[in-house]
C-alpha cells in the first residue's frame, strides 16, 4: 500500500502543464490513501490506543451505525445532516440577505458609512459564540436561537467584504460611468454590484464557513437533532469512533456547501472565464 | 458650438505649508471642431486641465466653460477618453459601448445602428461579445473610444489615451484616431507626454511649465500641415520624416528643456 503510494507520487510529479490537474488530483488522492494506511497501520500494531483513537474497523463500525441503523443520538445521520443544513441555509440567508446590500451601501454613501459604522463597529469584535448564552436566554434552546448566533457568525464577514468590493472598484470605472451619464439604478446593478462581486464572494465563503463553526458549537450545547449533537453525545458516551464520524461528517458537509457556493460564484461571473 | 474655454482657472491642493499650486491662471481655448493637444511634463496640470473640462474637478478659482455653459458636472456631452481604458471588465465589448446609450434612452434600433458603426469605424467587428480581459490594450483603448464616439459627443477629452499602448500599437491608434477624426471631427483635447503625438494629431499644441502650470507657449501646426500637404502621406513615419514636421516637432522640445529643473538630477 505505501509502495503504492509513492509509486502514485513520483509519477505525478513527473507531469508537466496541461496534467497538472489531474495530477493534483493523483497526488491528492495518494496523500489521503497513504494517511489512511499510515492510520490503519498505527492501530493495528497498537502504536495508537484504540480508547484514544479509533482503528478503521471501528470508524466504518461506527459509520454503519449512524448512517444504516439503529442510528446514534436520536437520529440517522440523514436526520442529522437535514437538520444542520437547514439551520446553516437559514442563518446564512437570513445575514446575508442584509449583510451585503448593508455592506454595498457603506461602501457606496458615506452617510451610510457614518451612519450604520458605529453600530457595525460595537458588534464586529464579539465572537459569534458570545452570543450564545443570550440567545438561549432569549429564545430558549430552540433552532431559532441557533440560528440567530449563525446569523451573527455570516453577518460580520458579509458586511465588511461586501464594503471593501465597493471601496476597491477602481476610480475611473465610476468616474467613466458618470461620464456616460449612468443614472442611479443602472450604477448600481451595473456598476457597484458586478464591480464588488469578487469581493462579495469572499464574504460568502467567510460567511459560509462561520456557520459551519457556529452551528457544531451551537449545537454542541444543547439541540435534539443535528451534526453537533453527534459530537456531543459521541463526546458524553466516550466513543471515539463516533466522534469521529461526527467530524468527518461536518467537514464534508462544509466541503459540499463550498464546493456549491464555487459553482454559483463562476456562474455569476462569466466575465471571469478564460 | 461645442468650444472649451478655460478662462483664469486655477487649482490649490491642500493649505498652509502644504499648499501647492498645481494650476496657475490658466486661459486657452478650444475652438469648435478644433484639436488641441496639451503637452507639458508630469505635474503640470494638464490632466487637471481635461478633467475640470469633464466635470470630473473643478476649479478653485476661474471658470472653464464648454459650449458656453460652466460645467459642474460629468456628462454624455463630453466624452473622456482614460489612460487605463476604464472600460467595465463585465461587460461585453458590446455591452461596454451601449451602456452609455441606454442611459441616453435612444430608441433601440437606432442604438443598433450605432453601436455597429463604432464598432465597424474603430475595426472591432467579430469582438462583440468578447470580454475586456481577452483583449489586447490596443483592443481595449478601441472600444474605449469607440464607447466615447456612439455617445456622438460634441467634445472628446482624451487623457494620455496611448500611453500605455506599446509603440507598435500606439502609431496605429495615432493613425486611427487622425482618419477618424477626419470623417467625424469633433472639438478635442488631446491630453499627452509625447510631442511627436501632439504634432501629428493637433492643430494647436499647448505647451505647459510645471509647478505652478502655466502656458509657456501655443504652436499652431494646423497652418504648416496644410501648406506642407502632410495629410497625403498614409503613414506617421512619412509625416515625421518631413521637415516642416522635425522643425515643429524640435521647436516643442526645445520649449519643454528649456524648463527642465537641474534639480531633478
Amino acid at each position: 500500500m505505501r509502495a503504492l503510494t509513492f509509486l502514485l507520487l513520483e509519477s505525478g510529479a513527473g507531469m508537466t502543464g496541461a496534467d497538472s490537474g489531474k495530477t493534483r488530483l493523483v497526488v491528492g488522492g495518494a496523500t489521503i490513501a497513504g494517511l489512511i494506511a499510515a492510520w490503519y497501520i498505527a492501530s493495528t500494531t497498537g502504536a495508537i490506543p484504540k480508547l484514544d483513537f479509533p482503528s478503521p474497523e471501528q470508524f466504518v463500525a461506527a459509520a454503519r451505525q449512524v448512517v444504516v441503523e439503529p442510528g446514534f443520538a436520536d437520529g440517522l445521520l440523514f436526520d442529522h445532516l437535514l437538520h444542520s443544513v437547514k439551520i446553516i441555509l437559514l442563518g446564512f440567508f437570513a445575514a446575508t440577505a442584509i449583510g451585503v446590500p448593508l455592506g454595498l451601501w457603506m461602501g457606496w454613501s458615506r452617510t451610510a458609512e457614518a451612519l450604520i459604522n458605529p453600530i457595525f463597529l460595537l458588534i464586529r469584535p464579539i465572537p459569534a459564540l458570545a452570543w450564545i448564552p443570550l440567545a438561549i436566554v432569549w429564545l430558549g434552546l430552540d433552532d431559532a436561537a441557533k440560528v440567530m448566533v449563525l446569523w451573527f457568525a455570516a453577518f460580520v464577514p458579509s458586511v465588511i467584504n461586501s464594503y471593501t468590493g465597493v471601496r476597491s472598484i477602481d476610480r475611473p470605472i465610476i468616474e467613466a460611468s458618470r461620464m456616460l451619464g449612468i443614472g442611479r439604478m443602472a450604477v448600481i446593478t451595473d456598476v457597484i454590484v458586478p464591480g464588488a462581486l469578487p469581493s462579495i464572494f469572499t464574504g460568502l465563503r467567510l460567511s459560509l464557513q462561520g456557520c459551519l463553526t457556529a452551528l457544531v458549537a451551537a449545537e454542541l450545547l444543547g439541540a435534539i437533532l443535528g451534526l453537533g449533537k453527534v459530537l456531543y453525545q459521541a463526546g458524553l458516551d466516550i466513543y471515539p469512533a463516533m466522534i469521529l464520524v461526527g467530524m468527518v461528517a461536518v467537514a464534508l458537509t462544509g466541503f459540499v456547501l463550498t464546493a456549491l457556493l464555487d459553482v454559483v460564484e463562476s456562474r455569476s461571473m462569466p466575465w471571469r472565464k478564460r | 458650438m461645442a468650444d472649451i474655454v478655460l478662462d483664469g482657472v486655477s487649482r490649490v491642493f491642500g493649505h498652509g505649508d502644504k499648499r501647492f499650486v498645481a494650476l496657475d491662471k490658466v486661459s486657452y481655448t478650444v475652438a469648435d471642431n478644433e484639436f488641441v493637444a496639451v503637452v507639458g511634463p508630469s505635474g503640470c496640470g494638464k490632466t487637471t486641465c481635461m478633467r475640470m473640462a469633464a466635470g470630473l474637478e473643478f476649479p478653485t478659482s476661474g471658470t472653464c466653460k464648454v459650449g458656453g455653459k460652466i460645467v459642474d458636472r460629468p456628462g454624455p456631452d463630453r466624452a473622456v477618453v482614460f489612460q487605463q481604458f476604464a472600460l467595465f471588465p463585465w461587460k461585453t465589448v458590446q455591452q461596454n459601448i451601449d451602456f452609455g446609450l441606454r442611459s441616453l434612452n435612444v430608441p433601440r434600433s437606432e442604438a443598433g445602428d450605432r453601436i455597429a458603426a463604432s464598432i465597424k469605424l474603430m475595426g472591432l467587428e467579430g469582438y462583440e461579445a468578447a470580454y475586456p480581459h481577452q483583449l489586447s490594450g490596443g483592443m481595449q483603448q478601441r472600444v474605449a473610444i469607440a464607447r466615447a464616439y456612439v455617445l456622438n459627443p460634441q467634445v472628446l477629452l482624451m487623457d494620455e489615451p496611448f500611453g500605455a499602448l506599446d509603440a507598435q500599437t500606439r502609431t496605429v491608434m495615432q493613425e486611427e484616431l487622425l482618419r477618424v477624426g477626419r470623417i467625424n471631427p469633433r472639438t478635442v483635447m488631446f491630453i499627452t507626454h509625447a510631442v511627436e503625438e501632439a504634432v501629428y494629431l493637433a492643430d494647436r499644441v499647448i505647451v505647459m511649465t510645471r509647478r505652478p502650470g502655466r502656458i509657456k507657449e501655443t504652436i499652431d501646426v494646423k497652418p504648416v500641415r496644410l501648406a506642407e500637404k502632410w495629410d497625403n502621406y498614409e503613414r506617421i513615419e512619412d509625416v515625421m520624416d518631413l521637415e516642416s514636421f522635425v522643425h515643429l516637432r524640435t521647436r516643442i522640445w526645445r520649449l519643454l528643456r528649456e524648463q527642465h529643473d537641474p534639480a531633478d538630477h
